[in-house]
């Protein structure tokens, strides 16, 4: 039976590359050719019939488990994390502590050393921007272009917040308070 | 072989390599001669235990069973003793630990950088020096705050080049240190500063001794205070047979070089039965006393010389019934290579009494440094004491005046109280019991 469904199913593929040109002995032409299953029809997972007696206590149990939510593992690790007691503090002897204090300090260092590198390459590169922007201000610009006219130019904003886009402040009216509705889900164009 | 020395092997064949490398003679031989123990013992199949053998901290798992009958438990894991057995000599900074030897390279990358620093500041010194005041923007007073700036940014530098130093930590911490050196006076001001200082300024604080004694006192030397070998904790009671004989002081100072000091211990509560207030008064006075941050010691009963002592140790004693005497032990520096005259000092204060720190302190342009104190009642012992020493008053006794209170007498009140006029005769035979007058078993009150 089994080999025979196999064979159906691959006929039932072939058919699909050349229709109406190959049809089986030992099976009846299938009208509809099927993509993706290999039973028969007859052997085919039917939909439950509704509201039976047997289907009842499964559709519960499915039930019973409320969705997850997309930070569901998120909040479950914070709430592992919240109440639980801090680390036992670190027990060592003499020496070894003298080691550890070694490479802890070590540590420091070397990151205190990386972070002022990552300072002074941040900065240099603020201060050549500033200065470049200084030198668009001063120059007289191409043609006819007044005094810091490439300035200007530079300092458009067109596309920063995306191809013809405005920023979400300006989408409302800038308010001291919050609005008593924040968001009206009910909203249609 | 089990499996953990054949766990261990590889570890120790490397330890036995890196040994064999160093250049230290000692370590070397020593660890060849450990490695030629291990193998006659794993070729004689575990016959003789070693000398390493029976001790705890190197056994080899075939012994471990004898060291536990003799009732010794073998300390660590086996991988850790067959790797202590060839790393026992090896002293503690070339401990084969890869981290702890990238931490050590890297610290010593970033010493090196001080280092170069320090010599470039003291280039920048020597050069000012050179140069003519006149040619400096601001003229003297700029060079002077320049070269004072510099100085401290080399010391501070100093400091810096060695902080990070496990060796110099280690020999702090055993007490080793050579306090010459500015590493160490600055991890024993660190130390002092975190419980002791704090102490000494709570009892200033405390023991009013700042507005009583002098109007300002922040002491930046640690002074503690000894008697007969016994440490006592600032404003301790101390008997007075104990502080009979003069205390020895433990000074250090954080800063560097020698420096001349004079030294006051003062009473600050002598009852003045005249006056019905309290006066001072001081028990021993002593100048130009030499002090550097490597010697420390300062027994007072060594203080003879004629230019240092000014007035000898008198014993602390107290008067029955009067409350406790302050002893405070002041140490004030004097002005740089300048020395007190003793004689002067001994003739202004030979009456112990009325002695004023404050005036001294002026008078002679004196910066106290260090403070402790300590604290005598009468006791047992200070009869004795007084009678020894020719101190007259032993036997007085005070007592304390009785202060009657400026409020009007009260009206007794209470329910009771109020039911004893004729009104409530009904009443008398449960009207008996009035706070301060009476009770259940009759009149209390005198009249």
């Amino acid at each position: 039976m089994a080999s025979s469904a196999s064979i159906t199913g691959l006929f039932s593929r072939l058919s699909l590359l050349s229709r109406n040109t190959t049809t089986t002995a030992t099976m009846t032409t299938t009208t509809t050719p099927r993509l993706f299953s290999t039973t028969s029809t007859s052997l085919a997972r039917k939909a439950p019939p509704p509201a039976a007696g047997g289907s009842a206590p499964k559709a519960a149990r499915r039930s019973r488990q409320a969705p997850k939510s997309e930070n569901f593992f998120r909040i479950r690790t914070l709430r592992r994390n919240m109440f639980s007691p801090a680390p036992p503090p670190l027990r060592m002897a003499r020496l070894r502590y003298l080691r550890h204090w070694t490479i802890h300090r070590a540590w420091q260092l070397f990151r205190r050393k990386q972070h002022e590198a990552i300072e002074k390459e941040r900065s240099r590169m603020h201060a050549g921007m500033y200065n470049a922007c200084e030198e668009l201000r001063k120059t007289v610009g191409p043609g006819s272009r007044g005094e810091g006219y490439l300035y200007r130019v530079a300092m458009e904003k067109k596309g920063v917040y995306g191809l013809e886009g405005v920023p979400i402040e300006y989408a409302r009216f800038q308010t001291d308070s919050p609005a008593k509705e924040a968001w009206n889900h009910d909203w249609k164009r | 072989m089990s499996r953990c020395q054949a766990v261990a092997r590889p570890l120790a064949r490397q330890l036995r390599q890196q040994c064999a490398i160093r250049p230290f003679t000692t370590g070397a031989a020593r660890a060849a001669a450990a490695t030629e123990e291990v193998q006659q013992t794993s070729s004689s199949a575990a016959a003789q235990p070693s000398p390493l053998d029976l001790d705890p901290n190197s056994v080899l798992p075939e012994f471990e069973s004898n060291l536990i009958k003799a009732g010794k438990m073998p300390i660590g894991s086996r991988r850790r003793r067959v790797a202590m057995r060839t790393t026992a000599n090896l002293p503690f900074e070339q401990l084969p630990y890869q981290a702890f030897q990238e931490a050590r390279a890297i610290l010593a990358a970033d010493r090196q950088e001080k280092v170069t620093k320090i010599q470039e500041e003291l280039e920048k010194i020597s050069l000012l020096e050179k140069k003519d005041a006149s040619l400096v923007k601001g003229g003297q007073a700029m060079k002077d705050t320049k070269l004072a700036s510099l100085r401290r940014y080399v010391e501070q530098l100093k400091i810096q080049a060695d902080i990070n130093d496990p060796l110099v930590k280690k020999r702090f911490e055993d007490g080793l240190g050579d306090m010459n050196k500015p590493i160490y006076r600055h991890y024993a001001e660190r130390k002092w500063r975190s419980y002791d200082y704090r102490l000494i300024t709570q009892r200033i604080k405390q023991f009013n001794i700042v507005p009583d004694v002098l109007p300002k006192l922040d002491p930046v030397a640690d002074v503690q205070l000894y008697f007969r070998q016994a440490k006592i904790p600032p404003g301790e009671i101390v008997d007075s047979l104990i502080s009979e004989n003069p205390p020895r002081l433990r000074v250090q100072v954080f800063d560097k070089g020698p420096r001349l000091v004079s030294l006051v211990v003062l009473d600050s509560d002598v009852p003045d039965v005249e006056k019905d207030a309290f006066s001072k008064r001081c028990h021993f006075l002593a100048a130009n006393i030499s002090l550097s941050p490597s010697d420390t010691s300062l027994p007072l009963s060594r203080i003879r010389a004629d230019d240092q002592l000014a007035v000898p140790w008198l014993p602390p004693t107290s008067q029955k019934g009067a409350p406790y005497h302050r002893l405070g032990i002041y140490l004030l520096e004097q002005k740089p290579d300048t020395k007190l005259d003793v004689a002067k000092l001994k003739e202004l204060y030979a009456s112990r009494d009325g002695f004023s720190l404050k005036s001294f302190r002026d008078k002679f342009s004196l910066t106290p440094v260090g403070f402790n104190m300590f604290r005598s009642v009468w006791d047992d012992n200070t009869a004795g004491v007084m009678a020894r020493h020719g101190i007259a008053g032993a036997d007085v006794e005070f007592r304390p005046t009785r202060v009657h209170s400026l409020k009007p007498p009260v009206k007794p009140r209470g329910w009771e109280a109020k039911r004893q006029g004729p009104a409530y005769r009904h009443l008398w035979k449960y009207t008996k019991r009035i706070k301060g007058l009476s009770n259940a078993r009759g009149w209390t009150k005198r009249r």
